[in-house]
C-alpha cells in the first residue's frame, strides 16, 4: 500500500502507464501522482495542452498521452517530483528514463550509474546519456538513462553518490 | 549512562518519573505539578513539558487530553531580565 | 515615563502568516509593526529548500526561501511596513497595550489591532534517553544545516511521517548524511505521499505503525530501539529492532503558539484537528477578544500555503475594520476565502475542514 510504505503498488503504475503502442511512438510523461493534494503546477506547464486544467485543485492531474510530447517541462517544474518522462523509441531494445534529480553530486554524462526502482531496490548499472539544469530557479535537474526496454517502467531513482555514502 | 530517564521538561530537568509520582500523590493539575516541582518555569515556559504533563493526567483521570485544565498563562509570556524591566523604556 | 508607541496594526510573527497580513493591511493604507523574535523575517519558510505545493496565487513551484524573499521584500518596499527584529511580543493586557523586549529593552506599544501570527513549535514525545545529545527536533536540524550550514550528524533515525519529518528527510539526504529510517507510529504515512515515494525510491524505508522504545549510547546517542505497533497502538513483543545511529530526530507535530492567546483572554477551545488549543474565531479571523486577529500556524497548525492566505485575509480584515480600502476589501475579503475553501477542498484539507467546524460549533466545551 502506498500509504504505509511510499512505494506506489503495480496497480497504482498501471493508472499512470500510456498503451504500449503510445509509449512506442515516443517521448511521453508518466505523471506518479497518486494522491489528491491541493497542487497544479504541472497543468501550467504544459504548453501542449496534454495535461487538463484542473477543475479542482485538489484533482488528480488529467494526462491526454496523445497530446504529450514529452518535452519534460512539468517533470521539472513538478513540486512533488512525481513526474517521469519514459521514451520506449530510443532503440531497438533500450529505452530512456528521464528522472527528477535534487541531490549532488550530478552525474555526468557517460557515467554510469546504478538504477533503482520505486522501492530504491538495485536494477542494475545504466548509462547517463544526458543532463538538464532546472536553471537558476527552479534547480530541479533533469538526469537522462538508458535502460533496457523492459525497465523503463520501473527505473524511477539512483543510488546517490557523495563520499560520505562509502561505507 | 547510569540510568534510563525519560525526560518530560526538559528545562527543568523533570523527569517522567517524578510527574507520575506527584500524580499518585494526588496532584491533579498542571499548575499544581508546575508549583511543587517546577516543570514548565524554565526558559521554553512549559512549551515542550505542558501537554506531555496534560498527557498523563488524561490517562490517570480517564478523560481525553482536551479537557486537562490548562495552567493560567500570564505576561510576560517568555522569561526576561529583571534588568530590562528596571532600564526599559 | 516610559513612551508608548501607537500604531494602527500590529503583527506579532514575521513569518508567513505575520508578513503575509502585514503587506496586505499596508497595501489598503494601514500602518503596519511587525515583532520578529529572530533576527531576521521570513520564518521558517527561509529554511524551506523544496518546492511548494498549491497554486500559482500561493507562489506553488517555487521553493520555501524564495517564498519567503518574496515576501520579505514585498514588506521591505513598503514604507507603511516597520519591522522590529529581534523583538518579543510579552504580553496583550485589558488596556489594549502590548509589551514586549526588543534588542534588550522594555517596550510598550498601543496598536489599534493586533494579528497574532506566532505559528507553532514543535512537540515531544516521552521515551528513556529522550535527554541524550544528537536527539533533534526536526526545526532544529533545519536550523543547523539550512540556517547554519553544518550538518547534525551521520546516520539518523527520523521519527514521524509527516510533511516535516518526510521533508527534513529529504534534506538531510541532500546534504549527505544518511536517513536509516523514517518510523511512523500511525499506521498510515502522514504527509504527502510524493514526499513519501521520492525518499522510498531513494533507498530509505518508511516504517510505518512503528515507534521508538528508546535511545541508547554513553555521551550522545549510539543507537534506538524501534518496535513495530499493533491495531490498538500497543508494541509488538519480539518486533524490536536495533538501529545503530547517532542522530535521532524528532518529527511529532506541531503545536500552535498560542500562550498569547490565552493571556489575552480569548476563548480557547482544543481541537486535535488543529493539533491543540486554539482561539475561537469568526471566518475573518477575529477572536473573541475584539481586534484581535489570528492567522497561519497559530490558529491551527496547517501548511504554509494557508498560513499564507490566512495572514492576507487577517491583514485585509484588520485594515477594513479600521475604515480602509472600503471599496476593495470586500473583494479581496472574498477572495481570500475562496482561496483558503480551494486549498482545503480534498482530502487533504479534511481534518483543517473538520476542525475548523468543530471550532466553530457553538455550546461545545471551551476552557
Amino acid at each position: 500500500m502506498l500509504n504505509k510504505t511510499g512505494v506506489p503498488t503495480a496497480e497504482d503504475v498501471l493508472t499512470v502507464t500510456p498503451s504500449e503502442e503510445r509509449l512506442k511512438k515516443g517521448p511521453v510523461a508518466i505523471i506518479e501522482c497518486f494522491q489528491e493534494i491541493p497542487c497544479n503546477p504541472c497543468t501550467e506547464a504544459c504548453k501542449q495542452g496534454a495535461i487538463q486544467p484542473m477543475e479542482d485543485i485538489n484533482n488528480l492531474p488529467q494526462l491526454d498521452y496523445d497530446q504529450c510530447n514529452g518535452c519534460g517541462v512539468c517533470l521539472s517544474r513538478c513540486p512533488g517530483l512525481a513526474i517521469f518522462i519514459v521514451d520506449a523509441s530510443y532503440s531497438e531494445t533500450e529505452a530512456i528514463v528521464r528522472i527528477p534529480f535534487e541531490y549532488v553530486p550530478v552525474p555526468r554524462v557517460g557515467e554510469s550509474v546504478v538504477g533503482l526502482n520505486r522501492a530504491g531496490e538495485e536494477l542494475g548499472t545504466f548509462v547517463v546519456n544526458k543532463v538538464q539544469s532546472g536553471g537558476q530557479k527552479n534547480k530541479t535537474y533533469t538526469i537522462w538513462l538508458v535502460v533496457p526496454k523492459a525497465l523503463a517502467m520501473d527505473v524511477r531513482s539512483i543510488r546517490l553518490g557523495g563520499l560520505r555514502h562509502a561505507n | 549512562m547510569q540510568t534510563k530517564e525519560t525526560i518530560v521538561c526538559r528545562c527543568e530537568d523533570i523527569t517522567l518519573d517524578e510527574i507520575k509520582s506527584l500524580i499518585s500523590q494526588g496532584y491533579r493539575t498542571i499548575d499544581e505539578i508546575k508549583r511543587v516541582i517546577r516543570a514548565g518555569m524554565g526558559p521554553c515556559q512549559g512549551r515542550t513539558c505542558r501537554m506531555l504533563i496534560a498527557q498523563e493526567l488524561a490517562k490517570v483521570c480517564g478523560i481525553p487530553v482536551g479537557e486537562v485544565l490548562m495552567p493560567t498563562f500570564r505576561a510576560p509570556v517568555k522569561p526576561v531580565k529583571l534588568g530590562t524591566f528596571a532600564g526599559g523604556e | 515615563m516610559p513612551k508608548v508607541k501607537e500604531i494602527e496594526v500590529l503583527i506579532i510573527g514575521g513569518g508567513p502568516a505575520g508578513l503575509s497580513a502585514a503587506a496586505a493591511a499596508a497595501e489598503l493604507g494601514a500602518s503596519v509593526l511587525v515583532f520578529e523574535r529572530d533576527d531576521k523575517t521570513g520564518g521558517q519558510l527561509v529554511k524551506q529548500t523544496h518546492k511548494f505545493f498549491g497554486s500559482k496565487k500561493q507562489y506553488a513551484g517555487d521553493r520555501g526561501y524564495q517564498i519567503g524573499n518574496l515576501l520579505i521584500d514585498q514588506c521591505m518596499s513598503n514604507p507603511k511596513v516597520e519591522v522590529w527584529t529581534d523583538t518579543t511580543a510579552l504580553g496583550i493586557y485589558e488596556d489594549g497595550v502590548v509589551t514586549a523586549e526588543g534588542q534588550g529593552k522594555h517596550l510598550k506599544i498601543k496598536p489599534e489591532r493586533i494579528i497574532v501570527a506566532t505559528g507553532a513549535s514543535e512537540k515531544m514525545i516521552a521515551f528513556p534517553n529522550n535527554d541524550l545529545p544528537g536527539i533533534y527536533g526536526a526545526g532544529a536540524v533545519q536550523t543547523l544545516m539550512n540556517v547554519h550550514g553544518i550538518v547534525p550528524g551521520q546516520r539518523v533515525l527520523m521519527i514521524g511521517a509527516g510533511n516535516i519529518g518526510l521533508i527534513v528527510s529529504y534534506q538531510m539526504m541532500q546534504a549527505g548524511v544518511e536517513v536509516v529510517a523514517i518510523i511512523e507510529a500511525a499506521p498510515t504515512i502522514g504527509g504527502y505521499l510524493v514526499h513519501a515515494s521520492k525518499i522510498r525510491r531513494a533507498g530509505v524505508p518508511i516504517l510505518t505503525s512503528h515507534t521508538i522504545t528508546e535511545a541508547y549510547g554513553q555521551d550522545s546517542v549510539e543507537g534506538a530501539i524501534i518496535c513495530q505497533l499493533d491495531e490498538k497502538w500497543q508494541p509488538i513483543p519480539g518486533s524490536e529492532q536495533d538501529l545503530k545511529v547517532d542522530v535521532i530526530c524528532l518529527a511529532v507535530g506541531l503545536s500552535p503558539l498560542t500562550e498569547l492567546c490565552f493571556q489575552a483572554d480569548c476563548e480557547m477551545k482544543f481541537v486535535p484537528e488543529l493539533s491543540g488549543h486554539v482561539p475561537l474565531r469568526n471566518k475573518y479571523l477575529e477572536t473573541t477578544r475584539p481586534g484581535l486577529y489570528v492567522a497561519g500556524d497559530v490558529s491551527g497548525v496547517e501548511e504554509a500555503s494557508s498560513a499564507m492566505v490566512e495572514g492576507r485575509l487577517a491583514g485585509v480584515c484588520a485594515a477594513f475594520s479600521l475604515g480602509y480600502g472600503n471599496d476593495v476589501a470586500p473583494k479581496l475579503q472574498a477572495d481570500a476565502l475562496a482561496e483558503l475553501s480551494e486549498l482545503r477542498a480534498g482530502p487533504a484539507g479534511q481534518k483543517t475542514v473538520n476542525g475548523i467546524k468543530k471550532l466553530m460549533d457553538k455550546g461545545g466545551a471551551a476552557c
